[in-house]
């Protein structure tokens, strides 16, 4: 069972209108920090909703940690996380309250969430704002709370949608520490971005998708092969040909 | 129209005020109009001109306007539009100051700041007359065509008042930043601006349980209305009743008076508008507290959702305000039914039904519909049958907690009627609850005051359940008394019954459709 992948796609279509995910074929290990990179509408974010079951697949095959989504959807949601990039947070809601109520819904011991709470609250420098409502937050304080909130069951893989938008650099280097030592503990991030350079110092592995397909995968020195040197953005603008 | 003018800023208004209230809300058509909205309203307006053609017609040029208590009722009128006017502009100044919209751009523009309050201004004393132009234009409409010119008044007198409504509410707000801070002035407008609202609702009502042997507040409104009877014809309070029915003096003396207002606020205050909109933008902060951090992680799922959706509403004054106005509504009807010797079961009965009814319909589409964070909860292994029951309990157990004791006390007092009272309120608490979880499109609570123009469908299945119920509860009374009740009345009751019942299945039915 161990050998399961965290996360393996196989045919994933979801249209509107036209393509936006193309038969997508996508297998990411357990324990690994994979990237995934595109030019916008490139089927990115359509890719991880599905994959956190917000939306359903027009064809295709979603196994998380072995597990068919659409056969056990619920066993499935059980282990995974996500982060959308836009945070849905509860304006009337204080930071302690909003991780009570997560952790009620993914059904979490007590004696588990409240010091995973308190770790995490401290770990993201959210403990002084623990009196606040969120609806007062900035936005990489949204953020880093969603965040936290994403975390407090321990999944074993996570998914991010351009988690370090609008992040100053204290809360990103914050936030990306969190994810190595989540990555470092045995679990799984699986992460989109514009931000190259994060890419290239997180990921063990990118994977590069344009028209909802995947156009090239692998470890950096992998897809700068064709051109030994280059930056992964000088391989990312050739291979999606927006140079 | 020169760009960065004072009209050509009035245009972008009027423009942001088309999108807001007609615009479709299909994307990337956000420009077209929604032309069912505006095709019904204008076949709505034509209407209006055909009855007050044949109104006027049959009433003709001098029908007595002038009459002492013509005047005196004219005046009621008035005023009682100007407080609605007032509770409007109350709204739409914390609007203008706390959402904000494009006042960040704007004030960040090289534009002066008096260009940008005035337009805001008379933004506000559009939106404040609107409504109201929409009724009563046709008089000035058919007035013109039949000649009788008096009519026309509407116009001046009816921006004269929005003007100074919007004026007065936005000096109003600004003070209140300045005194009692943003954060305190947010709740307290939105607060003052529906009791405005309601509050010559409730002193129309006064008169209908109070009276002379009441003591001294009873007989001061007699004393005041035979003052307002007694007013000379050229009184000043008289003014603006004399300019609606067409004075050319005293409506000369309005419009001076409405222009004259807004020109000294945006001359005078629009320095104080500016500090109260950076007062404004800071609204959201918060000191933070060295209190020990508590956590509450033993509640069970169901306990869980309830609690996080009564303290978002609980949290949100202006939420709580529009649900709880209904309830200002209803107290007439407890003074009426309370004092009576005899007690009125049919009235009890239909008034705690309806009351019941329509929080439920406003709750539960406060919590079923207007979800912050669906995503959040599908992505979530709880079951989505244990959430929505959940969220339904907490759409109606606050409803039944609060009219236990009115049946508590129907139940001792008449315990058939009370029984059949409990059968009506249940009835209708969970059947506006139910059609708002069937049916409807997900919603954002700012939707909720305009919530009946998004889904027609499921608001007519709500309307319907609660009118039915409504009926019912007080026809019930009747027929279970004991005497014998006639053909109508009883028909009623079986009539009611069947709505009632009936738009369950069918909301059951269109939930797929609806949604």
């Amino acid at each position: 069972m161990t050998n399961t992948p965290a996360l393996a796609l196989t045919g994933l279509s979801k249209s509107f209108g036209r393509p936006a995910v193309d038969g997508l074929d996508l297998t990411v290990a357990r324990g690994e920090f994979y990237a995934l990179l595109g030019p916008n509408g490139a089927g990115k974010t359509t890719t991880l909703r599905m994959v956190a079951g917000l939306l359903a697949p027009d064809a295709g095959r979603i196994q998380v940690l072995g597990i068919d989504l659409a056969l056990d959807p619920a066993a499935a949601k059980r282990r995974i996380a996500y982060l959308p990039d836009d945070p849905m947070l509860y304006g009337k809601l204080k930071p302690t309250e909003y991780l009570e109520f997560v952790a009620g819904l993914w059904g979490i011991d007590a004696g588990a969430a409240e010091p995973r709470a308190r770790e995490l609250l401290a770990w993201l420098d959210l403990e002084k704002h623990a009196h606040e409502l969120t609806e007062g937050f900035s936005r990489g304080m949204k953020q880093k709370l969603a965040l936290a909130g994403a975390l407090i069951h321990d999944p074993e893989l996570l998914i991010l949608d351009e988690p370090l938008t609008g992040l100053d650099a204290g809360a990103a280097r914050q936030v990306k520490d969190l994810l190595l030592s989540h990555v470092a503990k045995g679990g799984t991030v699986i992460l989109t971005t514009h931000i190259l350079e994060v890419a290239e110092r997180l990921a063990q592995r990118i994977g590069i998708i344009q028209h909802g397909r995947l156009i090239a995968q692998g470890t950096l020195d992998e897809l700068r092969v064709a051109a030994p040197g280059a930056t992964l953005e000088d391989t990312f603008l050739r291979l999606t040909g927006t140079a | 129209m020169r760009p960065g003018s004072t009209l050509w800023l009035l245009r972008h208004e009027m423009r942001m005020f088309w999108y807001t209230n007609f615009a479709g809300s299909k994307q990337g058509k956000r420009g077209n109009a929604n032309w069912r909205v505006v095709g019904g309203a204008l076949l709505v307006w034509f209407a209006l001109h055909y009855g007050v053609f044949a109104l006027l017609r049959s009433v003709g040029p001098a029908a007595g306007f002038s009459a002492g208590p013509f005047v005196v009722a004219v005046t009621a009128i008035l005023l009682a539009t100007f407080l609605f006017m007032l509770s409007s502009a109350l709204k739409a100044s914390v609007e203008t100051l706390f959402d904000r919209g494009d006042m960040d751009l704007l004030l960040s523009s090289p534009l002066p700041s008096r260009s940008i309050f005035g337009v805001k201004l008379a933004g506000m004393a559009f939106g404040v007359a609107a409504l109201y132009l929409f009724f009563l234009a046709p008089f000035a409409h058919v007035g013109l065509l039949l000649g009788q010119l008096r009519w026309l008044a509407i116009y001046p007198v009816l921006f004269a008042m929005a003007v100074l409504a919007a004026s007065l509410a936005m000096l109003l707000t600004l003070s209140m930043v300045r005194v009692l801070g943003a954060r305190r002035t947010r709740v307290v407008a939105q607060v003052v601006g529906a009791l405005a609202g309601a509050l010559l609702f409730l002193l129309s009502q006064a008169g209908n349980f109070l009276s002379q042997e009441d003591g001294p507040a009873a007989s001061a409104m007699a004393q005041a209305i035979a003052a307002a009877q007694s007013l000379d014809a050229g009184s000043p309070l008289l003014l603006p009743a004399r300019a609606a029915l067409g004075d050319g003096r005293a409506v000369a003396i309005i419009a001076a008076l409405g222009l004259l207002v807004a020109t000294l606020t945006v001359r005078l205050t629009h320095r104080f508008f500016v500090r109260g909109l950076q007062q404004a933008s800071g609204s959201e902060r918060v000191r933070s507290s060295a209190a020990p951090v508590r956590y509450r992680f033993d509640r069970s799922l169901s306990a869980v959702v309830m609690v996080k959706e009564w303290r978002l509403v609980w949290r949100d004054p202006h939420l709580v305000s529009q649900v709880l106005l209904q309830l200002l509504y209803l107290l007439p009807l407890c003074f009426i039914v309370f004092r009576r010797d005899a007690l009125q079961l049919w009235a009890v009965a239909g008034g705690l039904t309806m009351l019941c009814g329509s929080l439920s319909a406003s709750l539960s589409w406060i919590i079923l519909k207007a979800e912050d964070a669906p995503d959040l909860l599908q992505t979530a292994p709880a079951s989505t049958a244990t959430v929505r029951r959940a969220k339904l309990a907490a759409a109606v157990l606050p409803i039944f907690a609060l009219v236990a004791i009115p049946l508590g006390w129907l139940l001792l007092r008449a315990p058939l009627a009370g029984c059949a009272t409990l059968a009506t309120v249940c009835g209708a608490t969970l059947g506006a609850a139910l059609v708002n979880l069937w049916t409807g499109r997900p919603a954002s609570r700012g939707e909720f005051k305009n919530r009946g123009n998004r889904d027609i469908g499921s608001r007519m299945l709500e309307l319907s359940s609660l009118l039915a119920w409504s009926a019912l509860a007080s026809l019930l009374p009747l027929v279970l008394g004991g005497a014998p009740v006639g053909f109508a009345i009883a028909g009623g009751a079986g009539a009611a019954a069947a709505i009632a019942f009936g738009t369950l299945p069918l909301a059951w039915m269109l939930r797929y459709r609806v949604r």
